[in-house]
């Protein structure tokens, strides 16, 4: 049995927190929590130091919150969507009738980055609607950019406000529509110079040498390793699923290794390809979902001109 | 790095596609004058013929003498591989067996081939066969003083055929074929170069005819020469692995390796890490 809003509701109970200041916060977290724990409902926080702090403090002593430790969980998109679902998984094996997370992205996330966040926050509508589960996803309204507050309320079906109403998103957008979306994405500013690399319906074997030859050793050897898999991936499915013409460019920074890979068609048919494995790897999903897996940064971007991913590795985070 | 952690890729028994004339018969001269200078017999098995291949060798500084002292011969190669010992693989490999035994009996210290072989594999049956025995020769010469140039004209046989053949040596200049699955130490398999969605069908072909089999529940294929592997590629192992009830884990292997298994998670594949 479900208990507090999400009662009665199947599947995935997706409510986004927008709040003013820690009093706003934890005047909806703190219940939230405790009423979890009293109807023995898991009720975990994946809040960043600070706010876990302040939660902390606020909850009596042995509480029986579960906290997530540190950030990781956040580190990707398609991270974060395996993990929970495997600890969903485990607490429903469990007996859970319900399990309550509140959860919030790191500041980072919020940045050029965004996109592919925005894109977790629409898919995960559909990749934990199997689980019984009510999450709130805190914004600091103080902090969060506009745009990012857009989106926000296009892929939470609902908000929580600090005074405890459940209220319906009027822009809520269904995971299938706003999936196929172009979302706005920064060009980095990389991509200002001419590619030290461009490739031309290149082969996957001379895409990853191309990677390897690039590589100037300013990044760890696992970055460039991980940009060679999905790289590799990319232009496989280019040449499997595209259409002509492939195009693999390189660019090389100070801190991280950009490429992008084109062709002239229309990208995957499934909108959740990337964020979520696809089958047995029969089809091109599982690559796409390495590829995203691999990389510290992905766009996607659809036009009359074809179909682009932008890879990164390093560090994604630059200044715009 | 060497050593029983990353043993180096075996170099006795390279792949020789015969695109140019000239640097074939280089390759194939300094091949089996390593073995005359370690004190080996050496063959050399043609299709062409054997006198006139004779009287070229004969040319070749340090082989008159070889060739008059039987340290050297030029073999026919209708005297080497009989037809249906091709089709009879373990027959095949046994011929080499004694015939390396004889050149260790008169005083050798093992036995060094060149054969060109684009005879005995001119069709698809031919080459299911010769392709399994080349697996099981391969092995023969991890733990016995044999070692062997095999030779084959793409002209005659085409890529995909040069590239079955050539997939089943540890070495050689067939450079466009990407990955190689060879008889690594313990009887173990091996994988060296890059397996990706280009080498699917190729690579399933090679497990089918190599067949690594399990031991005790465990398909351990050496990768420490496994630059790159995609997820296809180890799901098919996987999968060979599976057919005969074991799992499959990828001794060495590097790190990117590592990481994709780990991010497959898949029950019946694992990577054995080797300090």
């Amino acid at each position: 049995m479900r208990t507090g809003a999400a009662a009665g509701h199947h599947g995935y109970f997706h409510e986004a927190v927008c709040y003013r200041s820690a009093e706003e916060l934890l005047a909806v977290a703190v219940p939230f929590l405790l009423d979890g724990v009293a109807a023995g409902e898991p009720s975990v926080v994946s809040f960043g130091e600070r706010n876990a702090d302040l939660l902390r403090r606020a909850l009596p002593a042995d509480s029986g919150v579960l906290f997530l430790a540190g950030g990781d969980v956040y580190a990707r998109p398609t991270g974060a969507i395996r993990r929970y679902r495997e600890m969903l998984a485990g607490y429903v094996a469990g007996g859970a009738g319900q399990i309550r997370i509140i959860g919030e992205l790191p500041a980072w996330a919020l940045g050029v980055t965004w996109d592919w966040w925005a894109r977790y926050e629409s898919a995960i509508n559909h990749a934990y609607d199997e689980f019984p589960l009510w999450s709130l996803c805190a914004y600091d309204l103080r902090t969060t950019p506009g745009a990012v507050l857009d989106d926000v309320a296009r892929t939470h079906p609902r908000h929580l406000t600090p005074d405890g109403r459940h209220v319906p998103s009027p822009t809520y957008t269904e995971p299938m529509t706003y999936l196929r979306e172009n979302r706005p994405v920064l060009p980095d500013p990389l991509q200002a110079a001419p590619p030290q690399v461009e490739l031309t319906d290149p082969t996957a074997a001379q895409a990853r040498a191309a990677v390897h030859a690039a590589d100037r050793g300013v990044l760890p050897v696992d970055d460039v390793e991980n940009l060679v898999v999905a790289v590799s991936e990319t232009v496989t499915n280019a040449l499997r699923h595209g259409r002509p013409t492939v195009r693999l460019r390189l660019w090389v920074g100070p801190d991280r290794m950009v490429a992008t890979v084109s062709d002239g068609g229309d990208g995957p048919k499934d909108p959740f390809a990337g964020l979520i494995p696809a089958g047995d790897g029969a089809e091109g999903g599982l690559g796409l979902w390495i590829t995203h897996q691999s990389c510290n940064h992905v766009t996607a971007h659809r036009g009359p001109g074809g179909y682009t991913l932008r890879l990164t590795v390093g560090n994604p985070h630059f200044a715009a | 790095m060497s050593g029983d952690a990353h043993p180096a890729l075996p170099a006795d028994h390279p792949c020789w596609r015969r695109d140019d004339p000239a640097a074939f018969e280089a390759a194939a001269l300094a091949f089996l004058s390593a073995g005359l200078a370690a004190g080996e017999q050496v063959w050399y098995v043609t299709e062409r013929d054997a006198a006139a291949v004779e009287s070229w060798l004969r040319a070749v500084p340090g082989f008159d003498d070889a060739l008059r002292s039987g340290a050297a011969r030029v073999v026919p190669l209708g005297g080497t591989y009989v037809e249906d010992r091709v089709a009879d693989v373990a027959a095949q490999v046994r011929a080499y067996a004694e015939a390396t035994g004889a050149a260790l009996a008169a005083g050798h210290t093992g036995l060094r081939v060149v054969a060109e072989a684009t005879g005995l594999v001119r069709t698809p049956a031919q080459r299911r066969a010769f392709t399994r025995y080349e697996h099981l020769i391969d092995r023969y010469m991890r733990t016995h003083p044999f070692s062997a140039m095999c030779v084959y004209d793409p002209a005659v046989l085409g890529e995909q055929a040069v590239a079955e053949l050539a997939c089943l040596h540890p070495g050689g200049n067939a450079e466009g074929v990407l990955f190689r699955l060879y008889a690594a130490d313990r009887g173990r398999a091996g994988l060296a170069g890059e397996l990706d969605q280009s080498t699917h069908d190729l690579f399933a072909l090679a497990l089918d005819r190599a067949d690594p089999r399990p031991v005790d529940g465990r398909l351990v294929i050496e990768a420490s020469h496994l630059r790159f592997v995609d997820h296809r590629s180890l799901l098919l192992l996987r999968d060979h692995a599976r057919r005969q009830g074991a799992v499959a884990v990828l001794r060495a292997a590097g790190p990117g390796v590592a990481r994709l298994v780990a991010l497959l998670d898949l029950p019946d594949l694992r990577v054995e890490v080797v300090g």
